[in-house]
Formats: structure tokens, C-alpha cells, sequence
């Protein structure tokens, strides 16, 4: 039994202003710390087509480097800047973002020069956090500054008006999902993914038939593919290659046994060219192949690619090496879904909860965030090209700070945080920050939305689950159309951020016996 | 005014560019709207012939000021054809039945007299679909080889056709389509359902575009002065601009590609301005970026011309605000607020008779100061129809006295509204007629209205907030309708079970429930206290004269608001069955007996009073008239309410205390059943569980298990009722009927009980349990949502997340709820409001269709039915045995 007075820290530790929006910034501040520059190292260069420059027509680029982010500032109209407090922000309709510095370096050919520093944008801010100008100050400091002691933060500011970023709760994505369905009277066994990598999201389905023969389909592909077939184009050459890629039980056996005799290729050429011919009928062989290894790697799975690393550049050495066993880790996934599809047929399993807690995933303000200024800084990319191409046209002088408009980065990021309009037209991300008082206030920081439709009834999405214990407040919920796709965390919520050392795990793993296997071999 | 027409007939076919031309006034040939000195362009999309918008001026064509001059039509001579959206699949339908050569249909002649010489029935109209041509083949005519005829979203045509094995496409252009539409003849239309006078297929290829009057596309003028124009306009300035552009290339011989853009060009142009929301077909927009509203969006949807502006609109003379009860106002009443009494009005022919009082509330003006006062005048209209607005105070405004002068005999004056006025009544969603209610008003103070709680259940009102409407009657006809068909007492009784929908409600019933039960005497000056609001003239004879003080019983004190000449034998709602009734002995006093308006023995309870079944006002109802009827329902409420009052009435949270051994053998009795779960659950593991049939033994433990407690926790009831007699107010509550019941009861000092989602225990959670307190595969009472706690006693964690997972349940289930009825209700309405009974007796649509050859099918009002039966034998046998049968 805990004493009644360590019982009182304990209480405090849990019910402080600071914990009303924790989750808020441990995800903001992991997002500017790590993932900002993740984002940064996926763009890596930006390539453009400059030709006739130079002695000997040489290619023109621009690496980007490392990316930092200042502390909020305002410009004022005679150009003078200073430090910007909430306070001001809301009081004279600013926005509460600091600017973002980016290195970037113009080559051209085998030609470097000097690295530049440059701002690329303001990136908005949220209150309170790491990179906030109330970072780290005591509350008398802070009411110094115009703020309230009491105020939690965890919302940013945008013309003066505070918004608030929902927690989005989605279905996990890269896990096997089991399910029933029925297409024409027929009961069919599913298993799903939702593959999900750098903001690319695609289904993936390996499904088994009436016949017991099993179906993968995944976008880009009409219709379906035959898994046999499948897993031999990603590799697997021989019968007990694909049916070990599968399992061992028996019962599983005589249905791999069905699926091989219905498979039509008996090696991987084969395989791949079955792929190609799906995907591009009528066309030559060559582009076939071509087609068939560029969707196989791009759009199957694509969580897999994550094995891909990225020192490597296309046709360096072992880049093929290594394309390889991102097929194999693919085809081998592939099996984990056969497998689960047949555990479900063969009673082995029961079809998933999607709405067990352990099926959901939460999107907090990093994470959004992180989906904006990927798009964001892809269009600044795109703008920074067609403006080094037009300065080449014109005979000018390339210059990478003539060629970064800040303010297309900026307004990209503003602009959905003012409207709630988010990139993948999601619609009321960001919301007015609900001040009627305190109590609305720290309801509205742990707010959490369902992506369901309010429209139809969705039952079973809208039940209290248990597995909402101490996560989800079992009470607060709206009444009305939103009655239970809306809900609000528990006090005692503590939200996880995944692991940057993912060795670490992976040793982990090792060490309590787990066996690498084919492609995860690095 | 024009004296009003009667409509013979109406027509519907499409506009012929003769048509078009014949009633344009001007043709529209520059893209521009107002010159830099703000006037229109002559032959621009505003010319002046095309209407007015601008006050003061007057148009160019009918010599009409503005908002007379209903705007008239010009036309847009298009460079080329280009197809209606509206019209596609009806093209589509022509270009795959008719022949590409020919034109004539593809059927064989003699089956073309089959289908003709179904002839003129309009109601065998299209009776040759696609279906019945065969595609792709030879003419039977003139044996012409057919191609298939593709169509892609929005307008675009294609004949396809195999060639050496290749398929080959070529597109069809608006003018190829539109010779083709020329070449089928009138009789061949008349098979497919269209008559040829009226709509030749070629016109929905549309070669002249005809543009609307400026008055449905106003411009306005923002308050930079900038002019911003309409949407359509925007449009037509699109259209007229690639119109002149396609003509200048096509007179300067461009290349056949430029030509073919252009084309396309305009039929997008053309195709938007219809309808900016075709598949296929990006919608134009705005500068701004914003889609442009044209010609279709503003008729389609919720906000669109047929549901928001024709079926739907805003009215004057209503009023809303919140709603609050008042006991001692009548059913047929309506307290309103003496701010809103001042501004809405009553119109009041000005007389001989009556100009004198006119002048006095012409003179009170527009700002009655105190309720007491009398009512004063809004505006005073001249017999030209011209307002004068009446202005108060003693500013410069002041016109009251002028006014007072000028009137006269043929003036109107709109009087404001006093006591006694009829107003009606509304509450949302109106899902029955009851749901406007015409009261008879009553000034009062505060800011809201005021409306007895009887008259809740036909509103499905409650005082949590809720807001109503009233509208106020403008003419004579109204009135008169709104008091004779529409008012509260003409409204006692439901259309929907023939039963009163009014009466007492909650502390009603409570009320007059703890006054009439058992037996109990009541002095002179008690007596008076409980009768002061109700109706009544004089006291009967004493019941008993003890120690000579009189006394009157509680039956006698009912009997008075009872009509004379009432007899009923029924049993409340407090009975219990009893295998054999004793009657007038019943120690639940359940047993009524009303003779000659007598009140003999019983209590009187919801049955007896209640909305939704008061047996008492039924009869009444029948007997007496609604008048009566009404009476006894203002006497009855007040009566309960002075009797509430005067015997008192509360609940506390010791109301549900029981004592230590009453809790002891509630604890022993869940102890019980949940022994009696496991043994189950035991029986069930050891595979010894006989199945119920048809369900496997999984479902039948769970049925067993589900049993048990719900016995388990009805039986806790009984012993916490046993316990808690009529002394406890819940208890009275639940007996009478009033509200709550002995679940209620239960839950609240018993056993809260097993809690479900969707008619089974809790499974869903973690694997093998609901929740981590519990063991694995646990099936226990305990850790599937049975919470042996009461309210009272508190419940514990896992209990509560229990609870909230049933409560939430029902929360989903009202919401759901909600929406899916209010769409039924609209689609009932839809399919049945032209119905009207006939003289015949038959029940006909519009059109003289019959519906049913007597209403109902047993030609019965159900309002004047007895809950649903024609005649109610029962209930006069026994008025006139004065027994039970």
C-alpha cells in the first residue's frame, strides 16, 4: 500500500500543468530533434536538368546538409528583428514561428563550393516546447513575459489565433491483419498490411480463396497476383524455398502443396516476367522486366525498404546485392501473410480487433508536422530547382540564396495550420484552441480524433474497449454524431515515441535467440 | 393585381433555338458587363433590355422599375453545336437505337407497329429501352452496317469498330451527333416515350445558347465600390469569350486542330455553366479558387431552389426563445414574454366601430411599458397598402398623435398582441401533427415562454434547455382554422393510438397519487388549500362530521373535478395481477371504481391520468366533449400539484439505505449466484453442458450465465422493495408510474447488475480477458461486466470502466438513432403527403390514383377510435353496468 503522502507526490508528478501536454511536445521536440532532419536526409540533393553550362555540360546539384531551427523572431516592417513571446504573437495577430536554417551546398560536376547557410522558412512553433523562447524559464520568468503560470502550451500560434494539432488515431500500419470477408457467398480468408513508408501508404492483401489458393494484390496492380508466382519473381527459387517461406506445419503443407501446382513459373526470370506481363501487357519484354523489378521494389511492401540504406547510390557496388535481399525480406513477409491467412483458416488464429488499442497508432503534432514539411520542403525543392533553371536560362550567376523563397516554405506550413486543411485532405487536423476555460483547455490539448466517417453508425468503433484502459478516458466523449470516434486521453496516458537505436533491438532480439533470415541479414 | 389563373395544363419539352430566339430580346455578343463609367454594354451580358437591377432606372423592354420587371431572356449564337449535360445519356440512348444512316430505329418494321400500336396510353410512354435493339448489326431499313457507340464522361462520343482485327475509335462531334438526332423521324420517337412536338432530340445539341435576365444574376456592388458579378455571369463571360474567339479562327480558316480545341473549350465552358458538378469534368472556379455556383447547383440539395427556397422558407411574425413550465397556466395557454408580445402584430381593419380603440393603441405606440398596460400599434397601413411605422417615445419620431388623426375607415392597424390572442406553437423536429399546438397567449414577465408541463409529451418538450417557435396568425381564416383544428383541446387525443397524448406528467402523477391513495380525511381550510386553483364552485355534503368538525375524504376532493355521470371500473397502474382480484379490497388500493362521477375506491395513478393512456380523460373525451375534457385536465393538474405540495415530497440519498440485514442477504444472494456462474462455467469446461437447441454450448452457458444474475439482481431488487414501502418516494414513483421504476429502484440500493453490449456480456479486450485484473479465460461473473455494487454503495474501478462501456452503448444508440429517424420521417413524408381522402371515401394521390379503397381499410379516424378499435364495447358496457366485465 502506497503511504497517503507519497501518494501526494505521486498524484503531483501525474496531475502538474506540465503533464496536461506532455505528449505534445515529447512528440513536437522529437520531431525538431530527429525527424526534421530525417526529412531533410530522404530529399538528401536536389537534382535539376541544367545542361550547356559549364566546359563539359556538367550535371548541376545542390546537397542538402544539416538543418536547424532558431528560436521564434518577429521582423518588423523596417526590417529590425527580435525575440518573439507568445503573448506578443497573439496580441498583434503574428505567427509564433522561428526561422529555419538549412546547409546547402551547389555543385556542378566534380566541382563543390563553399556550403551555404540559408533560412528556408519559419517553422511554426509550438508553446513550450524545445524550441520555444519559454523554454527552460520559471514560472515567475514566464509571467514576467505575459504569460499565464497555469498554461500548459502544446498548441501553436498562427495570426494570432492558437491552434491546437488533434492526436490522430489510425490502425497500426506495417501489421498483419486478419480478417473474414465474403465475396460471392464465398467466405474468404484475409490477411492485411498497411504498409507504410516516408508518407507512402499501401495496402497490401494476400487473401486464399474457395480454392485454397492464395491472391496477393497491392496498388499498381489490376487485379491480383498468384502468391506462388509472386514469391518466386521476389527470389525464391525452388518449391521449399517458397513453402519454408511459409511454414512448417503440416496442415499448412497440403495447402502450399495447391498453391505450387497451380503456380505457372519455376524460376525467378519467370516469376518476374509473370509480374511484368500483369502490369504492362502488350509492351516488350525488356520494359516488362524493367516495370515489373521497379513496382516489386517500389510498391510492394514498401515498408521493407527501410533495409535499404541510403549511403548506397544506384549502381554502386552491392547496391544489387542488396536490392536482393530487400526481395527476399519481402517474400518473406509475404509468407508471415500467407501464413496468418491460413492459421485463420485453419482456426489456428481469430480475425484482429482493429479496435484493440494494441492495433492503434497515435499521430501527435510531430508527427503531422513531420507529413507537412515533407510535402512542404518537396515543393521547396521543386521551386529551388526551376529557379536555379531559370537563372541558368538566363545566363545569371547560380545562387543558392537568390534561389530559396522562404516564403513558400513558410506559407506551406502555415497555411494548413491556420485552416486545419492537412496535407492527404484530412480536414480539422488543427483546431481554435477551446479557451471557455481552464478545464476546456486541457480537454482539448488531449483530444483525440478517429479518422472514421461520423456518418455511419460504426458501431463496434464507437464501444468503450477495454483495452482503452488508462489510455483512453472512459467517460469524456461527445453525444451526437462524433459519440465515441472523438475521445480524450486518460490522466495517466503515456504515449510512446518508438526507438532511434534500432541495433540496440535488434541485438536484443539476437540475444534471446531470434534467427536472422534471408534479407534482414544487416 | 392581376386576377389569378388556373393552370390547364403543363407541357414539358425542351427549348428549339427557335424557341430560344423568339423569346430573347437581345443577342449577347460582347464579353463585357459595364464600361469604365459604370453603364452597360448594349449587346453586353448587362444590356439594359435584358432587365433592371438598379433602382430608379426602368427597363429598356417592358418600361417596368426594378423588382417589377421580372428580367428578360437573350441568346448567345454559339459558333458551333455543343451538347446539354443534361441531356447525355438521353443522347447516348438515341445514337445506339436509331440508325447511323437513316435515323430510323433498329428494329423491323413490324415490330415497330407492334410497339406503336400501343399508341397513345401515356402511361406506356418509353416503352422500347435499349435493351430491347440488339447492338451492332445491319440496319433493317437500309441495311446500313451499325458501330458501337462509346460515351465518356462528361460529353464526349465515340463510334468504335473493328478493323483488321484492330479496334479503331473515331470521335463524333456535336454537329455529327446533331445531324444524326435530325434524321430520326417523329414516329419513331413516339415508340421511345418522346413526343416530337414538343422536344425534337437535335435541340439538346444546343446552337443557340439562351442567357438568363441580369435579375437572376445580379451584380452587386461591394463596399470598396468595386462591382462583383455573379457566378453565371462569370460564366457567360466565358462562354461569349471563346464563342468569338472560335468564330474569328473558324472565319480565318485555322487549322482543323486549333478548331477541335476550341470546340472542346467551349462545350467545357458550356457544359459548366449547366452544371459544375459532372463527372469527369474539373469544376470551374473562381479566382478565388472556389467552385462557381451555376446553374444546377443552385437548384440541387438542402440550400437549393426546390428544398430551400420553394418547399422551405423564412417567415415573419414568429418568434422563439427557451421554454419554461408553468403549472398554473391552462394546457390550452402560452405564457409569452411581453418583449416579443411587442413586437409581433395582429392586423386590425380599421371600422366605425372600432376606430376609437384603434386610435388609443395607435396612441400607446410601438413600446408597451409594463404588462398591465394596454396594448399599443407597430404600424398603421394606408388603403394604398403603404406602412407607416409608429415611433414612441418623445423624440422627433413621435408620430403616434399624427397618426391617431389620420386614420380612418379602409386603414389597417397592426395591433400588438395581448391576453387571449391565438398564437401557434412549435417545437422540432414537427414528426406529428400535435407538434404545433395553437395556444391562447398570456403576457408575463422574463424572457421566456411559459407553457404547462401537460403539454410537454405532444411537443416531446423538456425544460433543459429546449427552444420553441410561435407564429402568430395574420388573417381571420387562420385564426379561426388555427382555433378550431389546431388548438390544444382539439389535440387531447393522438391520431396515433386514439388515445388523450395529453395529460399528467412526473410530479402529476406523484401528486394526485399520494392524495387518492387508501383512504384519508381532510378539514375545511386543507380541502379549500388543495382545491384553491382548481375550478370549483361549491363543496359537497361532508364525508364525516367527527366532534362536529366536518371532514372530506381524499376520494371526495378527486370526485370534484370529476364531470357528473362518469362511470368507470378499470385497474391502476399499481396492480400487480393478482391471480384472483379482490376488488375493492385490494390492499394495493389498485382497484378504480368511478360511479356517477363519483370516485369509490382505487387510487389514481398514471393509468388514470397520465399522458399516453389517462383512462379518466379518455372517457371524458367521449362522454363530455373536449372541453370538459380540458377542464379536468387544468383542475387535475393543479390539484396534483396543491396536493404534492401540501403532502410533501422528497428524495435523498438515505432514501436508499437499507439495513444490515437486508444488505447482509443481498450479499449472500449475489455471493449465491455467482457460485452458481462458476459452477456453470465448470459444468460447461467439463464439456457436461447440454446444449439448448440450436445453439452451441458457448451460447448456452452464456444465456445461463446471463440468467442467473439478471435473477440474481431482480431478486436484490425485491429484497431492497421489501424493505422500502410507500414511505420512500422512489418507491411511490415507480408504483405510480410517474417516473423511474423498480429496476431504478434496484440498481440504486441493490445490485447495479450485468452490463451489456449489444444484448451479451462484456468480451471484447485483451486476449483471453477483458481486462489485465483478471486471470486468463476467466468467465466468471466478475470479469465479464456483472457489478454487484449498488449505486449507493459505490462500485469499484474495474465496475465503473464496466459501466461505461454500457453506458456508452446507449449514447452510440441515440445518436444513431436520431439521424436514421429524422431521414425515415422525411421519406414518409415525401411518399405520402399528396394523399388526401376523397369524397368517395377512397384514399387517392394527386393524380386520382386510388391508395385505398377506404381509409385505413376500415374507414375509421383513429382519433376517434379507442386506442385503435372502432368501438370501444368494453368500456360502454361497463359505463352502463358500473361493473367490470
Amino acid at each position: 500500500m502506497v503511504h497517503l503522502i507519497e501518494r501526494s507526490v505521486l498524484s503531483q508528478a501525474y496531475f502538474s500543468k506540465d503533464h496536461v501536454a506532455r505528449h505534445q511536445f515529447e512528440s513536437y521536440n522529437n520531431f525538431l530533434e530527429y525527424n526534421l532532419q530525417t526529412v531533410v536526409d530522404e530529399q538528401r540533393v536536389i537534382e535539376t536538368d541544367i545542361e550547356h553550362r559549364g566546359k563539359n555540360n556538367e550535371a548541376v546539384w545542390v546537397e542538402l546538409g544539416k538543418i536547424r531551427v532558431e528560436k521564434p523572431i518577429v521582423r518588423e516592417a523596417d526590417g529590425s528583428q527580435s525575440e518573439l513571446y507568445p503573448t506578443e504573437a497573439r496580441l498583434r495577430n503574428l505567427n509564433y514561428a522561428a526561422p529555419m536554417i538549412l546547409e546547402m551546398t551547389l555543385c556542378q560536376g566534380e566541382e563543390r563550393y563553399d556550403p551555404i547557410e540559408t533560412t528556408i522558412g519559419q517553422l511554426p512553433v509550438m508553446i513550450g516546447s524545445k524550441a520555444c523562447n519559454l523554454h527552460g524559464l520559471s514560472d515567475d520568468e514566464r509571467v514576467e513575459r505575459g504569460e499565464d503560470r497555469l498554461d500548459s502550451g502544446g498548441y501553436f500560434i498562427v495570426n494570432g489565433t492558437e491552434r491546437v494539432l488533434m492526436s490522430l488515431e489510425d490502425l497500426a500500419s506495417n501489421k498483419i491483419m486478419t480478417e473474414y470477408t465474403e465475396r460471392y457467398n464465398e467466405q474468404i480468408h484475409v490477411s492485411k498490411v498497411f504498409s507504410q513508408y516516408r508518407g507512402y501508404r499501401a495496402l497490401v492483401v494476400v487473401e486464399k480463396n474457395k480454392k485454397n489458393l492464395l491472391d496477393v494484390s497491392f496498388p499498381s496492380v489490376a487485379g491480383h497476383l498468384r502468391f506462388a508466382d509472386l514469391m518466386r519473381s521476389l527470389g525464391l527459387e525452388t518449391d521449399s524455398d517458397v513453402v519454408m517461406a511459409v511454414s512448417h506445419d503440416e496442415d499448412i503443407l497440403t495447402y502450399m502443396m495447391q498453391n505450387l501446382e497451380a503456380a505457372e513459373c519455376s524460376s525467378v526470370e519467370e516469376g518476374v516476367m509473370y509480374v511484368g506481363k500483369k502490369l504492362a501487357p502488350n509492351q516488350t519484354k525488356e520494359y516488362q522486366k524493367k516495370r515489373a523489378e521497379f513496382v516489386l521494389d517500389n510498391y510492394l511492401l514498401p515498408h521493407l525498404n527501410y533495409l535499404i540504406s541510403p549511403s548506397v547510390k544506384e549502381g554502386d557496388d552491392g547496391y544489387e546485392e542488396m536490392l536482393i535481399n530487400v526481395r527476399l525480406a519481402k517474400a518473406h513477409f509475404l509468407g508471415r501473410m500467407a501464413e496468418a491467412c491460413f492459421h485463420l483458416a485453419l482456426k489456428k488464429r481469430k480475425t484482429d480487433d482493429k479496435d484493440h488499442y494494441s492495433n492503434k497508432r497515435l499521430k501527435l503534432a510531430g508527427d503531422l508536422m513531420e507529413d507537412l514539411f515533407r510535402i512542404s520542403l518537396n515543393r521547396l525543392t521543386r521551386d529551388v530547382k526551376y529557379q536555379l533553371e531559370r537563372a541558368s536560362m538566363r545566363h545569371r550567376d547560380l545562387s543558392i540564396q537568390t534561389a530559396v523563397r522562404a516564403d513558400v516554405l513558410t506559407e506551406r506550413l502555415l497555411h494548413p495550420l491556420a485552416t486545419g486543411n492537412w496535407v492527404g485532405g484530412r480536414t480539422g487536423v488543427s483546431q481554435l484552441l477551446d479557451r471557455v476555460d481552464h478545464m476546456s483547455v486541457i480537454s482539448h490539448l488531449r483530444r483525440v480524433i478517429s479518422p472514421l466517417s461520423r456518418s455511419q453508425p460504426h458501431f463496434e468503433a464507437r464501444d468503450l474497449h477495454p483495452t482503452q484502459w488508462g489510455r483512453i478516458c472512459p467517460s469524456e466523449t461527445p453525444e451526437g454524431p462524433n459519440c465515441g470516434l472523438v475521445k480524450n486521453f486518460a490522466q495517466l496516458v503515456e504515449v510512446s515515441k518508438g526507438v532511434h537505436d534500432e541495433e540496440e533491438i535488434k541485438n536484443v532480439l539476437f540475444s534471446i535467440g531470434v534467427e536472422p533470415i534471408g534479407g534482414e541479414l544487416r | 393585381m392581376p386576377s389569378p389563373k388556373r393552370i390547364g395544363k403543363l407541357d414539358f419539352g425542351l427549348l428549339s433555338p427557335k424557341d430560344v430566339r423568339k423569346m430573347s430580346v437581345c443577342k449577347v455578343i460582347w464579353p463585357d458587363t459595364y464600361d469604365d463609367d459604370g453603364f452597360p454594354y448594349t449587346k453586353g451580358l448587362m444590356d439594359p433590355s435584358l432587365g433592371v437591377i438598379d433602382p430608379g432606372l426602368r427597363c429598356k423592354t417592358c418600361g417596368q422599375k426594378s423588382g417589377d420587371c421580372p428580367g428578360h431572356f437573350g441568346h448567345i449564337d454559339l459558333a458551333k453545336p455543343v451538347i446539354h449535360v443534361g441531356y447525355t445519356r438521353l443522347i447516348r440512348k438515341l445514337l445506339r437505337v436509331t440508325c447511323r444512316a437513316c435515323g430510323r430505329l433498329l428494329l423491323e418494321p413490324q415490330e415497330i407497329d407492334k410497339f406503336s400500336a400501343l399508341g397513345d396510353d401515356p402511361f406506356s410512354a418509353d416503352v422500347v429501352s435499349e435493351k430491347d435493339i440488339k447492338k451492332e448489326r445491319v440496319c433493317p431499313h437500309c441495311t446500313e452496317q451499325q458501330l458501337k457507340v462509346n460515351f465518356e464522361k462528361p460529353t464526349t462520343f465515340m463510334e468504335a469498330w473493328t478493323e483488321d482485327g484492330r479496334k479503331t475509335e473515331h470521335k463524333l462531334t456535336p454537329a455529327d451527333i446533331r445531324a444524326r438526332l435530325e434524321r430520326i423521324p417523329d414516329e419513331d420517337l413516339k415508340i421511345l416515350g418522346i413526343d416530337a412536338s414538343v422536344a425534337r432530340p437535335e435541340w439538346t445539341i444546343l446552337t443557340v445558347l439562351s442567357v438568363p435576365p441580369v435579375t437572376m444574376r445580379p451584380s452587386i456592388i461591394l463596399e470598396n465600390g468595386q462591382r462583383s458579378e455573379d457566378d453565371l455571369t462569370h460564366k457567360l463571360v466565358d462562354i461569349i469569350r471563346i464563342n468569338q474567339r472560335f468564330k474569328e479562327n473558324q472565319d480565318a480558316g485555322a487549322p482543323q486542330l486549333i478548331i477541335e480545341d476550341l470546340w472542346e473549350l467551349l462545350q467545357y465552358h458550356v457544359t459548366t455553366y449547366m452544371d459544375n458538378e459532372v463527372a469527369g469534368c474539373p469544376p470551374a472556379r473562381h479566382r478565388s479558387g472556389r467552385p462557381l455556383k451555376t446553374l444546377s447547383q443552385r437548384l440541387k440539395g438542402k440550400d437549393g431552389r426546390f428544398r430551400g427556397s420553394l418547399s422551405g422558407k423564412r417567415v415573419n411574425f414568429s418568434a422563439r426563445t427557451v421554454i419554461s413550465p408553468d403549472p398554473n397556466l391552462s394546457v390550452s395557454e402560452l405564457g409569452i414574454p411581453l418583449a416579443i408580445a411587442n413586437e409581433m402584430s395582429v392586423p386590425i381593419r380599421v371600422t366605425r366601430e372600432n376606430i376609437e380603440e384603434l386610435r388609443s393603441m395607435i396612441l400607446v405606440g410601438p413600446e408597451r411599458p409594463t404588462l398591465r398596460d394596454p396594448c399599443g400599434a407597430n404600424y398603421a397601413i394606408r388603403p394604398d397598402n403603404r406602412r407607416l411605422r409608429l415611433h414612441g417615445g418623445s423624440g422627433l419620431l413621435d408620430n403616434r398623435e399624427m397618426v391617431a388623426a389620420m386614420i380612418e375607415p379602409g386603414w389597417t392597424v397592426d395591433r400588438q398582441l395581448r391576453d387571449g390572442d391565438i398564437v401557434l406553437f412549435n417545437r422540432q423536429p414537427s414528426l406529428h401533427r400535435m407538434s404545433i399546438m395553437s395556444h391562447r397567449i398570456k403576457l408575463m414577465d422574463d424572457r421566456t415562454f411559459r407553457l404547462n408541463p401537460a403539454v410537454c409529451p405532444p411537443y416531446n418538450a423538456d425544460f433543459d434547455g429546449d427552444e420553441m417557435n410561435m407564429h402568430v396568425p395574420q388573417t381571420e381564416e387562420a385564426r379561426a382554422e388555427a382555433s378550431l383544428l389546431a388548438s390544444v383541446q382539439e389535440n387531447i387525443l393522438s391520431p396515433r393510438f386514439g388515445g388523450p397524448i395529453i395529460g399528467g406528467i412526473h410530479d402529476h402523477i406523484s401528486g394526485i397519487f399520494l392524495l387518492t391513495h387508501e383512504l384519508r380525511w381532510f378539514t375545511k381550510p386543507e380541502v379549500l388549500y388543495l382545491l384553491k386553483h382548481a375550478n370549483i364552485e361549491f363543496l359537497p355534503k361532508p364525508g364525516k362530521i367527527e366532534d362536529g368538525i366536518p371532514y372530506w375524504s381524499n376520494k371526495q376532493v378527486f370526485s370534484m373535478i370529476l364531470p357528473r355521470g362518469l362511470n368507470m371500473v378499470y385497474r391502476a397502474t399499481s396492480c400487480t395481477n393478482c391471480p384472483e382480484c379482490k376488488k375493492e379490497l385490494c390492499e394495493r388500493d389498485a382497484y378504480v371504481r368511478i360511479i356517477d362521477g363519483d370516485h369509490i375506491s382505487g387510487t389514481i395513478d398514471k393509468k388514470s391520468v397520465g399522458a399516453f393512456e389517462g383512462a379518466i380523460m379518455n372517457r371524458i373525451i367521449r362522454t363530455h366533449g373536449l372541453k370538459r375534457a380540458r377542464e379536468y385536465i387544468d383542475d387535475m393538474t393543479k390539484l396534483s400539484i396543491r396536493s404534492i405540495m401540501f403532502i410533501g415530497f422528497t428524495f435523498g440519498i438515505d432514501d436508499e439505505d437499507l439495513s444490515r440485514t437486508e444488505y447482509g442477504q443481498i450479499r449472500d444472494l449475489l455471493d449465491e449466484a455467482e457460485l452458481d456462474v462458476e459452477k456453470r462455467i465448470r459444468i460447461y469446461k467439463n464439456g457436461q453442458l447440454e446444449p439448448m437447441p440450436g445453439r452451441t454450448a458457448e451460447e448456452t452457458l452464456e444465456m445461463q450465465i446471463m440468467q442467473v444474475l439478471g435473477k440474481a439482481r431482480d431478486r436484490t431488487g425485491d429484497i431492497a422493495g421489501s424493505h422500502l414501502g410507500l414511505g420512500n418516494s422512489a418507491v411511490v414513483m415507480a408504483v405510480s408510474g410517474a417516473r423511474g421504476s423498480m429496476l431504478n429502484l434496484t440498481q440504486m440500493a441493490g445490485c447495479i447488475g450485468q452490463q451489456s453490449v449489444r444484448g451479451e456480456r462484456i468480451v471484447r479486450g485483451y486476449e483471453g480477458r477483458t481486462l489485465p485484473h483478471f486471470k486468463k479465460y476467466d468467465q466468471g461473473a466478475g470479469a465479464h461486466g456483472f457489478i454487484r455494487n449498488s449505486y449507493k454503495s459505490g462500485i469499484s474501478p474495474t465496475e465503473f470502466f464496466f459501466h461505461a462501456i454500457g453506458g456508452r452503448e446507449g449514447l452510440v444508440d441515440t445518436a444513431v438513432r436520431t439521424s436514421q429517424s429524422g431521414y425515415l420521417q422525411r421519406r414518409l413524408i415525401n411518399a405520402l403527403q399528396d394523399l388526401k381522402v376523397a369524397y368517395d371515401g377512397t384514399v387517392r394521390t394527386t393524380g386520382g390514383r386510388i391508395i385505398q379503397f377506404k381509409y385505413g381499410e376500415d374507414g375509421t379516424d383513429p382519433t376517434k377510435s379507442a386506442f385503435g378499435d372502432p368501438v370501444d364495447v368494453k368500456g360502454i358496457v361497463e359505463s352502463v353496468l358500473k361493473e367490470e366485465v
